[in-house]
């Protein structure tokens, strides 16, 4: 597409998406962080995530502003009137999962005092790193305006959901097994349910991307992978 | 970089300002220039010419007796015509010698002196009165006469006792009784609405002479030039700029119209020889030829100022009224000469204070007549405007050529009475304009 | 381009070209414009869309160089048509210009010069009445009626480009044509024309031609993109302007060159 007459104009839109890529790489170290630092339960790591939250929430101030200002500056229509409204929502949802991140942060510092419960750093570990590679594809879509590799991030929330699945499975075995890991397993289980969010979070962003690009929210329902509420029993 | 302080002129201003300084003070002088040859112009013809608005009378009281003026003894108009001006002459001077023996003023002039004194003009004043007032015979009247051309002279500073001396039509002894008459009360100047009413008179007699004629065929001719070049003009020009194709005849004619606006004047008045009395044998000398010729030459002199008035109407004024759905006629009718009608009207009277002061062609189609009567405006022989007449400027010109110093002062007066005819007419526009100019 | 199939379009254009000399202004044109509807023209300067507005009411007559050629149909008759006699058809589509023209008369003949010329009114007082209906539908009456005889000329920019709203539905349209009536008033007056505009879209079809965007975005209920003299999209207004079909016209509604 070709450069808009008004330079000023094409300025502002690149400067608003520099900032969201920006808060997009913030968000996801703050993920592979969050996780690093409960496996190697480090305290001080954990406490550096929830003190680089503030800077997700204030680029997520600053990018609302900005759009706010282009939409009453330039009255944008169609393709860039999509590109602002995705913004917006990119930036809410990103500052949601930073929350999650924070809040991974904060409970691995109770957890540093309790036993760890085997296997489940590790199966939590992965699906952060899934969830991360999710966010650095949907990113990637969203600056390259590919609606196919979005499509694909949109996909890959089942296999987040399936892990979910399979640890919430494992988290009731271990409870039951020993009442002295409840505690643990709470938090532990609180924090894959925030992985789990982040998930649904990133589908909603790849969601706006393909929003961008063709013009219309994508037809087919996203594939709901999270079967918990509905077990009853093991 | 240091910056240049606007409070200091620099070198390119002060040099521009001066070039300013001297256009201007060009201006001015060229302004005064012109002022001061128009001053020369006003002081020079007002100068001469005031004079000819007074004129010298006397108050002569005239007997009538029945034996000499109606034979017939019943006041029959026909035989009293055969009463000449010689008659007449007879008891005028019998009249103004008792009114002088009157007064008691000494002189040694003979009544036939005396008599000459005043204007020869004066028996046929007498005479006119006498006929249009038969039952004033068998008594006297007193009327005011016109005193002679010298006396007239000698009362406006023309004529001196020394040149009367040398003069064969005077003599200081008629200029001393004047004198004396005239400190008596006898003799008396007065406002000379005459110069405005009389014919034309003869070299004898320059008192006498009157815009009279000139007057009413100028007057004539105004009208001709109105009822022919007003439609004409008003109807090429609305053709041309409106319903004409444009094209390269289009374009020609138009050129054409600009020339003809720029064409000597007396190229019309050859036209007019040629075409109106040699091929339509239209009377020669008669208002009419006049005036067409003078419709000729004013008809490119209102076409140009009218295109431009109509050119001037602002074409969504067009746009609007064909919007509507009105026809082109009717847009052009309605809407578009209405607001041309100041601008045309201006080209008109301005065309018809241009024609007013033309003199050439007029010359060629021989106006220079020497006419004694009124031209009536129709007569069985001669038909609309077709008795001979003449023209002011032509009356101007005509004077000038006279012998008579008398005539002098008379074709001055003319002049001023022209002036003052063109500025009525553009005033009478100036007045039009505002009052019509509208705001689109 | 997507095919709008109408029921009983006002006006239907077909394969209109427009010449001006040896300059192909309009190329093959076709559209149908709906009754009772506000249809916007866009398109950077020089695309003929006022051209194509002014074919609808034969203005362009009055130009010598200018030919029409193609169908241009207002109620199923071919106004070009060599039966058709263009003061009539003006009558029938009524047109306001970019610049507020009054004519130099009193507010009262200004609106009644059209009813007066087509014979619209027997009498003076219904004459009357249909110079108080057209201000009263103009929304000038209540700003006119103490100042019937005073100059047309007299008013602000805004109230003159509504007495030449008025002037225009005086004689009974059933077209109103609009070109650029914004365009030399402040954006208070603007807006006036415009609420003004959306009234009469009730009983008028109503064509204008805007060089504002958000005016046409505003305005209309469809609009027709025009560049270098072809008609390159007609949609609803909503759709051109969120997501149109064709990229010419997300560039131009976008403010993007070429």
């Amino acid at each position: 597409m070709a450069n808009h007459i008004s330079s000023a104009y094409d300025r502002d839109l690149e400067a608003i998406q520099t900032l969201v890529v920006k808060m997009g790489g913030m968000v996801e170290s703050a993920i592979l962080l969050a996780s690093q630092s409960l496996e190697t339960r480090d305290v001080d790591l954990a406490e550096k995530v929830r003190a680089d939250d503030k800077k997700i929430d204030a680029l997520e101030m600053q990018i609302n502003e900005e759009a706010a200002r282009v939409i009453a500056l330039r009255a944008p229509v169609s393709k860039d009137l999509r590109s602002i409204l995705t913004v917006l929502r990119i930036a809410a949802s990103l500052e949601r999962i930073g929350d999650y991140a924070k809040n991974m942060a904060k409970r691995t510092g109770t957890l540093v005092d309790m036993p760890a419960i085997a296997g489940s750093d590790a199966a939590l570990r992965r699906m952060a790193r899934e969830v991360s590679l999710m966010l650095k594809d949907m990113l990637d879509a969203y600056l390259r305006g590919d609606a196919v590799m979005a499509e694909d991030v949109r996909q890959r929330d089942l296999e987040v959901d399936q892990m979910y699945n399979a640890l919430f499975r494992e988290f009731l075995t271990f409870m039951m097994e020993d009442p002295r890991n409840i505690t643990a397993c709470m938090h532990l289980h609180f924090m894959a349910k925030n992985v789990e969010r982040m998930g649904d979070l990133v589908t909603n962003m790849a969601e706006q991307v393909i929003y961008q690009v063709t013009g219309e929210m994508p037809e087919e329902a996203r594939p709901k992978g999270d079967k918990t509420a509905y077990m009853s029993e093991l | 970089m240091t910056h240049k302080s606007l409070l200091i002129a620099d070198a390119r201003t002060k040099k521009r300002n001066a070039a300013e300084r001297r256009f201007k003070a060009y201006g001015l002088s060229a302004i005064v220039v012109a002022i001061l040859a128009l001053v020369m112009l006003l002081v020079s013809v007002f100068g001469t010419g005031a004079s000819a608005f007074r004129q010298t009378y006397a108050t002569v009281t005239v007997p009538l007796p029945e034996d000499k003026l109606d034979k017939s003894g019943v006041r029959d108009i026909e035989v009293m015509k055969k009463v000449t001006t010689i008659g007449y002459t007879k008891l005028l001077n019998e009249g103004f010698e008792n009114v002088v023996i009157a007064s008691g003023i000494p002189t040694g002039l003979s009544r036939k002196d005396i008599g000459g004194m005043l204007s020869k003009e004066a028996a046929a004043t007498i005479r006119d009165h006498i006929l249009a007032n038969p039952d004033l015979v068998g008594t006297e009247a007193t009327l005011d006469l016109l005193m002679n051309g010298r006396i007239d002279g000698y009362f406006k500073g023309r004529v001196t006792l020394e040149s009367a001396a040398l003069d064969s039509n005077t003599s200081p002894e008629e200029l001393a009784l004047a004198q004396a008459l005239k400190d008596a009360g006898i003799i008396h100047t007065k406002f000379n609405w005459a110069f405005l009413t009389n014919p034309d008179a003869s070299d004898q007699r320059p008192e006498a002479a009157g815009l009279g004629v000139a007057i009413l065929g100028s007057l004539y001719m105004m009208i001709v030039v109105l009822v022919t070049s007003l439609p004409i003009a008003v109807a090429a020009s609305i053709y041309l700029e409106e319903f004409a194709p444009k094209n390269r005849w289009t374009d020609l004619i138009e050129v054409n119209i600009s020339n003809l606006a720029a064409v000597p004047s007396i190229v019309y008045g050859i036209l007019g020889l040629a075409i109106f009395i040699n091929f339509m044998e239209l009377n020669q000398s008669s208002p009419l030829v006049g005036g067409l010729v003078l419709s000729l030459m004013t008809l490119p002199r209102i076409i140009i100022p009218a295109r431009a008035a109509l050119k001037s109407v602002p074409p969504s004024i067009r746009d609007a009224a064909l919007g509507v759905g009105a026809s082109k006629m009717q847009s052009v009718f309605h809407h578009v000469l209405p607001l041309a009608a100041p601008g045309i009207l201006t080209g008109v009277i301005i065309g018809l204070g241009q024609a007013l002061g033309e003199t050439a062609p007029l010359l060629l189609i021989g106006m220079v007549a020497f006419v004694r009567e009124y031209p009536a405006a129709y007569t069985p022989d001669a038909g609309l405007f077709g008795e001979a007449s003449t023209a002011l400027p032509v009356q101007v010109y005509n004077w000038t050529q006279r012998a008579d110093p008398g005539f002098v002062e008379r074709a001055s007066g003319a002049i001023i009475t022209l002036l003052i005819f063109l500025l009525v007419m553009n005033a009478v526009a100036i007045f039009l304009r505002r009052k019509f100019e509208r705001r689109w | 381009m997507k095919d709008i199939n109408m029921q009983n379009p006002k006006i239907s254009a077909k394969n209109v070209q427009v010449y001006y000399g040896d300059n192909h202004a309009i190329k093959d044109v076709n559209v149908e414009i709906a009754d009772k509807t506000v249809t916007a023209f866009i398109g950077p300067s020089g695309c003929g869309k006022s051209t194509f507005l002014r074919c609808l009411n034969r203005m362009n007559d009055t130009i010598d160089i200018c030919r029409v050629t193609g169908e241009i149909k207002i109620d199923d008759e071919d106004i070009y048509d060599a039966k058709v006699d263009p003061v009539q058809l003006r009558a029938k589509v009524g047109m306001v210009f970019q610049k507020p023209n009054p004519f130099p008369k009193s507010i009262y003949d200004n609106v009644a010069y059209g009813p007066k010329i087509h014979g619209l009114a027997r009498n003076k007082a219904e004459l009357d009445e249909i110079v108080e209906k057209a201000l009263r539908k103009a929304a000038l009456w209540n700003e006119a009626k103490d100042r019937l005889n005073s100059p047309g000329t007299g008013l602000s920019g805004g109230q003159q480009q509504r007495l030449c709203i008025a002037r225009a539905i005086a004689t009974a349209p059933e077209v109103l044509l609009m070109d650029e009536p914004c365009s030399a008033l402040d954006p208070i007056a603007t807006a006036q024309v415009e609420e003004l505009i959306d009234e009469l879209r009730q009983s008028y079809s109503v064509v204008i031609v805007t060089h504002s965007m958000q005016q046409a975005a505003r305005v209309s209920q469809k609009t027709a993109f025009f560049h270098l003299g072809n008609l390159v999209e007609y949609d609803d207004t909503t759709k051109i302007f969120t997501n149109p079909d064709d990229p010419r016209t997300e560039s131009y509604i976008s403010g993007r060159i070429g």
